[in-house]
């Protein structure tokens, strides 16, 4: 497995473990490639092409760009700030059929989800919201947490590594509904197999809990979710420790370092940059996780494994409260926008070193 | 001290083939379960030694799965293939060139993976009906509809893809195609793509998995005419009986064209993703 970046280290010698097939140009005096090319971009490196080319060498990135993003500006941009208006809006069963049109309400959607404790809708968000956090929390940090334990494992030289390695990878593709409909039909509770394992063959527990409905519905979400996520980040984490040049961990050992404090001292410092973005962009996507709830539990989870996503669906389209849903779409994305600067605030330093 | 070492070693060792097996058997339970008498399996027997493929010559005729199918993989590719081509004009211009302007743009990209998905598919329903209303365009439970969304919705991850590959592709090989009368467009066409080749059947597949994985926006812009098998799929769970052993067949057959994909293109797929993590 090649790995074209490095988290860091610009001591790293010319030979470039296993994905040095290409280097044979004897570029011994350059950093290895990949690297090369990221850095050019951000350093003052003289221009070597003048005169004509270098009108095209300005023209030429538009042109490239052009297609996405008038694309993007047609089909992504301007319906978000669609969906921004709509949040305005009073658009509900009666005024549906104006479409756009439908009457403005000002900030009247935000207050009521926000501030209207009298109004279903204001406590469904509440209970939506607590449950996407608890959801976003278990979810991200054990398939994290799972994943890089898992990576570590890889890691050792063990006999079929490469078999391993490539079936470790095949949960991650299971599409997400097929996983869904699985966990649901695992998840039964008078004949499913869990409870079978749970209760009759270890006798863990004396009766058979309902996973589908109720307070344990949240895990019948969440563990689905990290089974499917974990070789993602195993992946992740496995290239990053690779790049790890061995000499580094031999000199921590040399200096009496046990695994635990290589680990703690060497390791993870240099996975904090993949740690970071993976927390990043885990965070996201549980936030906003509509496929596992709705292919298992149908468009009402229950209020125990309600999340954000599915709540504002079945408001907007089951029930026609497109102005609600486009109000609480537009709180999700401030909360994306606190999270992205939370995590901006504290990760910084790592992502510069990455760089 | 060699000793304790070797039994570490064992343990390790062996708590990574359970690890393996743990991940695994989900998958392996679906495949037999999905070979089970629906009868038996709806009390939770399992027969493993007659094995049956009843439910995967039943589930053709049950709901109409050759329909969702088609859907499925039409619209995934063709979405597929729009964003792909282009994420790679965009993606290359991100990776070589620094242009006013380019900053903006990279993080507009960025930008538009922090917003729900809802928030993009009420203005987009609303706007599908406005267009069924008023002109002849028809978007609304149609391939071409739902092409055009989830081209656009998974453009912007492609971008990031390809710009990764981009990066680790040598810039010698366009100076060289230049040295020699290129123009820089030229060789991009004629040197850069065909080395990027790997890197754009990578991305083609990813896109491709993520539009076939879709569920939000299929579950709300299609009803029948453009059905796709994340929404499909729940008709063997009626109303009037459980099709457990159907659905289960469906599963794995609406698996396989996913599972062959990606392990024919892996070594490519890893390799992107890992630099693209990486990149950021």
């Amino acid at each position: 497995m090649a790995v074209t970046t490095e988290p860091t280290e610009p001591t790293r010698p010319a030979a470039d473990g296993e994905g040095a097939e290409a280097d044979d140009r004897s570029e011994r005096d350059q950093p290895p490639r990949g690297r090369r090319w990221g850095r050019s971009l951000r350093s003052r490196r003289p221009r070597r092409k003048g005169g004509l080319q270098t009108l095209e060498r300005t023209r030429l990135p538009y042109g490239l760009i052009a297609p996405a993003a008038i694309f993007m500006v047609l089909i992504h941009i301007l319906p978000m700030i669609g969906g921004w208006i709509l949040s305005l809006k009073r658009l509900n069963t009666f005024t549906f059929s104006q479409l756009f049109g439908a009457p403005w309400t000002g900030l009247e959607n935000y207050r009521t989800i926000l501030f209207d404790s009298d109004n279903a809708l204001h406590r469904g968000f509440n209970q939506a919201l607590r449950n996407t956090i608890v959801y976003t929390f278990w979810t991200v940090g054990l398939t994290l947490a799972l994943g890089l334990g898992v990576a570590l494992l890889l890691n050792r030289p063990i006999r079929g590594q490469r078999i391993i390695r490539t079936l470790m990878l095949t949960p991650w593709v299971v599409p997400s509904f097929v996983m869904a409909t699985l966990w649901q039909f695992m998840w039964r509770s008078d004949v499913g197999v869990i409870n079978d394992m749970l209760v009759d063959w270890t006798h863990l527990l004396d009766h058979r809990p309902i996973w589908l409905n109720g307070p344990n519905s949240l895990w019948a979400i969440v563990i689905p979710s990290v089974w499917r996520g974990i070789p993602l980040a195993m992946l992740i984490f496995l290239a990053g420790l690779q790049a790890i040049p061995e000499e580094l961990l031999e000199a921590a050992e040399m200096d009496g370092a046990g695994p635990f404090r290589q680990f703690r001292y060497v390791t993870f410092p240099l996975l904090r940059p993949l740690f970071a973005v993976q927390l990043l962009f885990g965070v996201i996507y549980a936030s906003y996780q509509f496929a596992v709830p709705y292919v298992m539990m149908g468009s009402n989870p229950g209020p125990h494994a309600d999340l954000l996503m599915t709540l504002v669906v079945r408001e907007s389209f089951s029930n026609n409260l497109v102005g609600f849903g486009a109000a609480a779409s537009t709180l999700m994305m401030i909360g994306m926008l606190f999270w992205v600067a939370i995590w901006y605030g504290a990760f910084r330093r790592d992502l510069e070193l990455a760089r | 001290m060699i000793t304790r070492r070797a039994v570490t070693k064992l343990a390790l060792d062996a708590l990574t083939w359970l690890v393996l097996a743990l991940m695994l058997a989900p998958i392996l339970y679906l495949v037999l379960a999905s070979l089970q008498d629906n009868l038996r399996l709806s009390t939770g027997e399992f027969d493993l030694f007659h094995p049956t493929f009843e439910a995967f010559q039943r589930m053709w005729r049950r709901v109409d799965y050759t329909h969702f199918l088609m859907n499925s993989m039409v619209i995934s590719a063709v979405a597929a293939l729009l964003a792909t081509a282009f994420a790679s004009t965009a993606g290359y211009a991100l990776a070589r060139f620094r242009f006013r302007g380019s900053r903006p743009y990279e993080v507009s990209v960025i930008g538009t993976q922090l917003v729900p998905g809802s928030m993009f598919l009420l203005p987009v329903f609303l706007g599908f009906i406005w267009l069924q209303q008023n002109t002849f365009l028809r978007f609304q439970d149609t391939r071409t509809g739902m092409v055009i969304v989830y081209t656009a919705f998974f453009t912007p991850v492609s971008i990031f893809l390809m710009r990764a590959f981009f990066v680790a592709i040598p810039r010698d090989l366009e100076d060289a195609a230049r040295v020699d009368g290129c123009t820089h467009f030229g060789a991009f066409v004629r040197v850069v793509l065909p080395a990027a080749a790997p890197g754009i059947a990578a991305t083609f597949v990813y896109a491709f998995l993520f539009a076939f994985d879709e569920v939000l926006f299929a579950s709300q812009l299609t009803q029948d005419d453009a059905r796709t098998l994340p929404i499909g799929i729940r008709l063997f769970l009626g109303a009037h009986s459980e099709q457990y052993a159907q659905l289960l067949a469906a599963g794995v057959v609406s698996t396989l064209p996913i599972m062959v994909a990606f392990f024919a293109t892996q070594r490519w797929l890893v390799k992107g993703l890992t630099a693209g993590a990486v990149k950021g």
